[in-house]
């Protein structure tokens, strides 16, 4: 995927001032930046949540204009929000099937086929390694850590080929966090690009290959993480310092 | 020895973890109280007149619950139950066939429940400000064409006969109307996947809406399906009653969203049931019809559906939730 020039203005506040971001396929790239950087309303863009006031966008070679997120999820693009992902009151299988819910027909009627979502989705969790005694238990009395990788395995169950993680491991545990970020180099291997959003460095250190820094809606570096140390990238993060004084040129291909 | 043990546990948490456990437990309190108050309390005539009086707070009930689980409320559904059945009696009056006259005040029903949603979606004020207003706006416009005055149903049997004719021994039609729409609830709700949208708009409308379901619709969708079951039953009523007072169906919205919390319907949208949807409004009608056979002033009924009201509030609460 490929985003040339992004503008995206709400009222006052220009929240994107001509963004290009580019992740090729089985890449992972960290997208960090300060709270209010324009990292979320970048990736809203890049799933169709928001339309850019200008810009191009290129998904798989051809120009694309998503006007919602159906329409980006029909090509293959998801995103996973943290916190926001599942319905805590509904059940597992009925959360990864939400919008794509299977049926079967009883002569007119269109009826929930309960018993093939309950298998697929109790061979889909042994997969993830999450030990629940069935798919009927309640999200809610579920972790973070499980919760996050059943948001993760849903979009990668319905053909994500780009995957969006919003914080994805802001609300867990290290162990937790472990387990998602195993999980995310796992779907590199697959093939799948994704894009992981934080602010903590740190946490998506271990799986990028590489960093885009956005401040204030422009993007302040682009650089693969072999050149660069955690620290490098806060310091970058906080403006102390720049590619520059660190010797390193910038990976954007104008 | 302790797989058995461990299975009865799983058992006593299933049973605990049921939705319709409040209702169940009040419903079957109540019903010992009554019948120990009152030996006529255990007949099939006290039961047809409790489903008789459940049955049109029911058919509100479940409208209501359906649109609560999607998240919002519907306080319009009394003035929407009085003025549909006017407008039958007064289509009927004006010579117009009954068939026609329920279907143009059913379709009207619909459009004050859509006007509803309408004003709620693209304002963004809460659904409570916005029926609340319309039930007064709707109640007002009421008084103010039938001066306060009762209208009677001038047209023959016809509405009767469909709606609330007696068919074996002191049961009603309108308790099979009430059936037959909570089972269409019930398998709408819990078998299609529109029911699974629903639950998600109400539980996490962010969520569904990333999920490419469209939230608006979902409750647009519920706003008309509430008025139009709250038009149902005002029709029922004057099937019933042949006559329809300007305040017939005052106590309605508050009624109707009690029996939905009882059955386990929650106030934040996102979690209930239809069958205990169903069980509080029957609950609410076997109260009534209780207390009168018990030889209590009919005043007491409020206080009772009060109390019970709290309290399978708790019980959802604190015990459901463990």
């Amino acid at each position: 995927m490929k985003l040339i020039g992004i503008y995206k203005r709400f009222g006052a506040v220009e929240a994107l001032k001509g963004v290009n971001f580019e992740i090729a396929r089985g890449e992972v790239v960290g997208l960090v930046g300060d709270n209010g950087a324009g990292k979320s309303t970048l990736a809203k863009i890049m799933v169709g949540f928001y339309q850019p006031d200008r810009g191009e966008i290129y998904f798989e070679g051809k120009k694309v204009r998503f006007k919602s997120p159906r329409e980006a999820r029909k090509r293959g693009i998801e995103i996973v929000y943290q916190d926001l992902a599942l319905v805590e009151d509904l059940n597992i299988y009925r959360n990864l099937f939400l919008g794509r819910e299977k049926t079967r027909k009883l002569g007119f009627l269109k009826l929930l086929d309960k018993k093939t979502m309950k298998n697929e989705a109790f061979k889909l969790l042994r997969e993830i390694g999450i030990n629940v005694r069935t798919p009927d238990d309640i999200v809610k009395y579920l972790s973070g850590g499980e919760r996050q990788s059943i948001a993760i395995a849903r979009a990668v169950r319905f053909g994500a080929k780009l995957l969006i993680l919003d914080e994805p491991t802001a609300a867990l545990s290290i162990r937790e966090s472990e387990k998602v970020l195993e999980y995310i180099k796992e779907l590199k291997s697959k093939g799948i690009s994704v894009v992981v959003i934080s602010h903590n460095v740190y946490h998506v250190y271990s799986v990028a290959d590489r960093f885009v820094v956005l401040d204030r809606g422009v993007k302040i570096a682009d650089i693969e993480k072999k050149y660069v140390s955690p620290e490098d990238v806060i310091d970058i993060i906080a403006r102390r310092k720049t590619l520059k004084d660190l010797g390193l040129q910038d990976m954007t291909r104008e | 020895m302790t797989s058995e043990l461990g299975a009865g546990k799983d058992i006593i948490r299933k049973i605990l973890r049921l939705r319709e456990f409040g209702v169940f437990v009040s419903l079957i309190v109540m019903m010992s109280v009554f019948a120990y108050l009152s030996n006529k309390f255990l007949t099939a005539e006290t039961m047809a007149s409790v489903l008789t009086i459940a049955a049109e707070l029911g058919i509100v009930t479940l409208g209501v619950a359906f649109l609560m689980i999607a998240g919002e409320f519907d306080l319009s559904v009394g003035s929407v139950y009085a003025i549909t059945a006017m407008t039958v009696a007064l289509l009927v009056k004006n010579g117009v066939s009954p068939a026609l006259a329920v279907f143009t005040a059913l379709a009207l029903a619909t459009a004050i429940g859509f006007t509803n949603g309408i004003i709620t979606l693209k304002t963004a004020i809460p659904s409570f400000i916005t029926t609340l207003g319309m039930n007064m706006f709707l109640r007002g416009l009421l008084l103010a064409i039938t001066g306060g005055f009762t209208v009677s149903y001038p047209g023959g049997y016809e509405l009767t006969m469909v709606f609330a004719q007696r068919f074996f021994g002191d049961f009603r039609l309108s308790g099979l109307w009430f059936l037959g729409a909570a089972i269409i609830f019930y398998i709408v709700l819990d078998w299609t996947a529109y029911g699974n949208w629903v639950f998600a708009v109400g539980g996490n409308p962010t969520a569904a809406h990333a999920l490419g379901i469209n939230v608006h619709r979902v409750k647009l969708i519920n706003f008309m399906i509430s008025a139009f079951m709250a038009g149902l039953a005002g029709i029922i009523h004057l099937a019933r009653f042949r006559v329809v007072e300007a305040v017939a169906g005052r106590e309605l919205p508050l009624e109707a969203i009690a029996a939905a919390v009882i059955g386990g319907c929650s106030l934040r949208g996102g979690v209930g049931s239809i069958i205990g949807a169903s069980l509080g409004a029957f609950l609410v009608g076997m109260v009534r019809v209780g207390l009168v056979l018990a030889g209590a002033p009919a005043y007491w009924y409020i206080t009772f559906i009060g109390v019970i009201l709290i309290v399978a509030a708790i019980i959802n609460t604190k015990v459901v939730r463990a």
